[in-house]
């Protein structure tokens, strides 16, 4: 009851911050034009005006299909202005080149060119950043022989320009280079950990700048399996142990060998989607039931190095135990962006979180549904600069998003943190207050600013708001010794005046004492 | 006489083997002031939740709500007071329902001390000097606990075994007036909603 309440108010009110959100440019050029509108209550008066004058500034953020939201330290969802606006759909005909069936891949390179898994249609459709054709690859030769593609579920471009497919039902993956030349063919791999016969399905393949190749495979719960760049298989990593709860345990321990045959099999969970940052790190996602953890990065040597926050890192923090919707996040991809910061994909409800490269959550939006800017199978996602893409398996078509001024401001303040540059950041946390009084990470940003200037009750009034205790308590520290230091002479006097007080009160108090004691006998 | 009682609580939480004994055979306890006990452990409870430093509080602040807390304080102490007193009827106890509602109420003296300055403390702590909020209150609940055990022996002349025996029995009789407490109520929803309902069909019909 009180979710639903808070879902009625604070959807009106986020679309209200929305408004406010996009009219502040317009806002911001009439300043620039000698207009004195600078007070913020001036600011709203004359958005509200604005918008009922009849839609004189039409912008998407007004007609957003879903909300935008955001957790707070108390894991309650608050309610923020839009960060990313739906900005048009694309499908096969309007590339130009057929409509898709059941793509299930999406990659682009460092020009921004799209190279989409076309699974159904055994090709891949590569475009540029405007989606205009540039090749469609059904065929490549293969030592004077035509061949083919069967569903490749996945694709990837490396650094150097080479083309990463999992031609999943001919299992084998494709490297060709940028003219369409085979280079060449990893299948069958061969090892002691393989068991025999092992049919090699590559659902998700992606390539470091070491030109080795991560490939994820269908019923292969061992891990990533890793390959050099000649396509020798080099083992597993990011292997995801088994938790058995105590619960479990203690429940196996009374039941029969029948029913513990019926019983759910303990098994890693698995992979579902990939990306390799410019460190040479791997981002992958994987599906977990307890909705703790669903995107790793994994080091070279496989062990995971992701930072996370007390939420974990599995995309909603609360969810409905059954019915439409319910369960936790199902993430199946992730995209890796600039400065550290990654956007997972969730198809349970539709939604994408991002996250810094702390793991705090920046912001969440998308949705279910068949209006524009929302999905009904959403397989994929990856970025062009800040723009973001998501695939849609079902209805075979890319939706593109693109960032509000609220979304490239905390984009914009999160990598600046991360390159260091801490005063630039606050410049742009303070804009991200004005649209979004609500975000703590603003606060702790903020903060942290007041705290390297050595203005400590500000610092700490920051992070009491942004609930970050850890920096609290340093802000509070130094506070607490300013204090100290500077009334030292007043505390060490009333010490010595108190001193003096006792002892004068026990020479001369336990005399009076004694005799009205005397007295009374 | 009321300096006296009060003076006496504090003398019983320092001494309870005797204390809570002259409590129970030479009526120097006092119902009211147990209940006061209570009522200032509530305000201490509440307190805590509220205004602790802000390093050592979890709580959400949206979801304090001072009476409902002090009413689970309440509830909680008469249905362990009814629940132990109506197991220890059954298990030969001599304390009366008087005692140990004074036994409760006394030995909460120690948490409303501790809490107290606990809080205070904790407003002045950072990160690494939690611990000594934490020992304060866990000192004080810890005396408490003492207190409890202790004095539900003494009242009830028990041995320190028949005493942890007769306190588990106490939560499950807790549960067990919980329970019947509950069907009482669907019952008598049930049985209003059915009178409630006669008597719209007459005025409808009519």
């Amino acid at each position: 009851m009180k979710r639903i309440w808070k879902d009625l108010f604070c959807g009106k009110a986020s679309g209200r911050l929305a408004e406010a959100g996009s009219v502040k440019k317009d806002c911001a050029v009439r300043q620039a034009a000698g207009t004195l509108a600078k007070a913020a209550a001036l600011l709203a008066g004359t958005a509200v005006m604005m918008w009922d004058l009849g839609g004189i500034i039409v912008q998407a953020g007004q007609s957003v299909p879903y909300t935008t939201y955001n957790y707070d330290y108390y894991e309650d969802i608050k309610y923020t202005p839009a960060a990313y606006v739906p900005d048009g759909i694309v499908t096969g005909a309007q590339i130009g080149c057929g409509n898709l069936a059941g793509p299930q891949d999406l990659n682009t390179d460092e020009n921004g060119d799209v190279y989409i898994a076309d699974t159904n249609n055994n090709r891949i459709v590569v475009t540029d950043r405007d989606f205009n054709l540039i090749k469609v690859i059904e065929e490549f030769d293969n030592q004077g022989k035509k061949e083919t593609f069967a569903a490749p579920n996945g694709v990837y471009v490396s650094s150097n320009g080479n083309l990463y497919i999992a031609d999943t039902n001919n299992m084998r993956v494709v490297e060709l280079d940028g003219e369409g030349e085979l280079v060449q063919i990893i299948a069958n791999p061969k090892s002691d950990v393989l068991e025999e016969g092992y049919v090699f399905r590559p659902m998700k393949v992606a390539v470091d700048y070491a030109d080795r190749v991560y490939v994820i495979a269908q019923n292969q719960f061992e891990g990533i399996m890793a390959f050099n760049e000649v396509g020798d298989f080099l083992g597993f990593t990011g292997t995801i142990n088994v938790q058995i709860t105590p619960w479990e345990i203690f429940w196996r321990r009374f039941s029969t060998k029948e029913q513990r045959a019926r019983q759910q099999l303990f098994i890693p969970t698995e992979f579902t989607g990939m990306e390799i940052d410019k460190d040479g790190f791997v981002y992958a996602t994987n599906v977990d039931g307890e909705g703790e953890q669903s995107v790793r990065r994994l080091n070279p040597s496989g062990e995971d190095v992701i930072q996370k926050k007390e939420g974990g890192l599995s995309g909603d923090l609360d969810w409905r135990l059954a019915g439409t919707y319910s369960g936790p996040s199902r993430i199946v991809d992730v995209a890796v962006r600039n400065q550290g910061i990654y956007s997972i994909l969730d198809s349970v409800r539709g939604r994408i979180f991002t996250y810094d490269h702390e793991g705090n959550l920046l912001y969440i939006f998308g949705g279910l549904g068949s209006q524009e800017g929302t999905f009904t199978g959403p397989v994929a996602i990856d970025t062009i600069g800040e723009e973001i893409l998501v695939l849609d398996a079902t209805r075979n078509l890319i939706n593109r998003f693109k960032a509000t001024q609220y979304g490239s401001l905390i984009n914009q303040a999160v990598g600046l943190r991360y390159d260091g540059d801490e005063v630039q950041a606050v410049e742009c946390w303070r804009e991200v207050l004005k649209l979004d009084s609500n975000f703590e990470l603003v606060y702790v940003g903020i903060g942290k600013s007041y705290l390297a200037a050595g203005q400590n009750k500000e610092a700490m009034e920051c992070f009491r708001i942004g609930n970050s205790k850890q920096y609290y308590s340093i802000a509070y520290k130094r506070y607490r010794n300013e204090i100290l230091k500077e009334n030292m002479g007043t505390i060490l006097t009333s010490v010595i005046v108190l001193v003096i007080l006792w002892a004068v009160w026990s020479k001369l108090g336990k005399k009076l004492w004694k005799k009205r004691r005397v007295s009374h006998v | 006489m009321f300096k006296e009682k009060l003076k006496y609580a504090f003398y019983t939480i320092g001494h309870p083997a005797d204390g809570f004994y002259e409590i129970r055979h030479r009526g120097q306890g006092s119902v009211p002031l147990a209940l006061l006990f209570v009522f200032l452990f509530g305000l201490c409870f509440s307190a805590n939740r509220q205004y602790a430093g802000f390093v050592v509080n979890f709580v959400n602040p949206m979801e304090i709500n001072s009476f409902a807390e002090m009413l689970a304080v309440f509830v909680l102490f008469f249905l362990f007071c009814v629940g132990n007193w109506s197991i220890t009827c059954l298990m030969n106890g001599e304390g009366r329902l008087k005692d140990i509602v004074t036994v409760c109420g006394y030995s909460m003296l120690p948490m409303i001390l501790t809490f107290v300055p606990a809080i205070i403390l904790s407003r002045f702590v950072v990160a690494d000097e939690e611990a000594f909020y934490y020992i304060l209150m866990g000192f004080g609940i810890a005396w408490f606990l003492l207190l409890v055990l202790s004095g539900v022996m003494t009242v009830h002349n028990y041995t320190l075994g028949k005493t942890l025996l007769t306190i588990i029995f106490t939560f499950v009789a807790m549960l067990i007036i919980v329970f019947i407490a509950m069907l009482l109520y669907s019952l008598l929803s049930q049985v209003i909603s059915f009178f409630v309902s006669i008597y719209n069909e007459l005025m409808l019909r009519a």
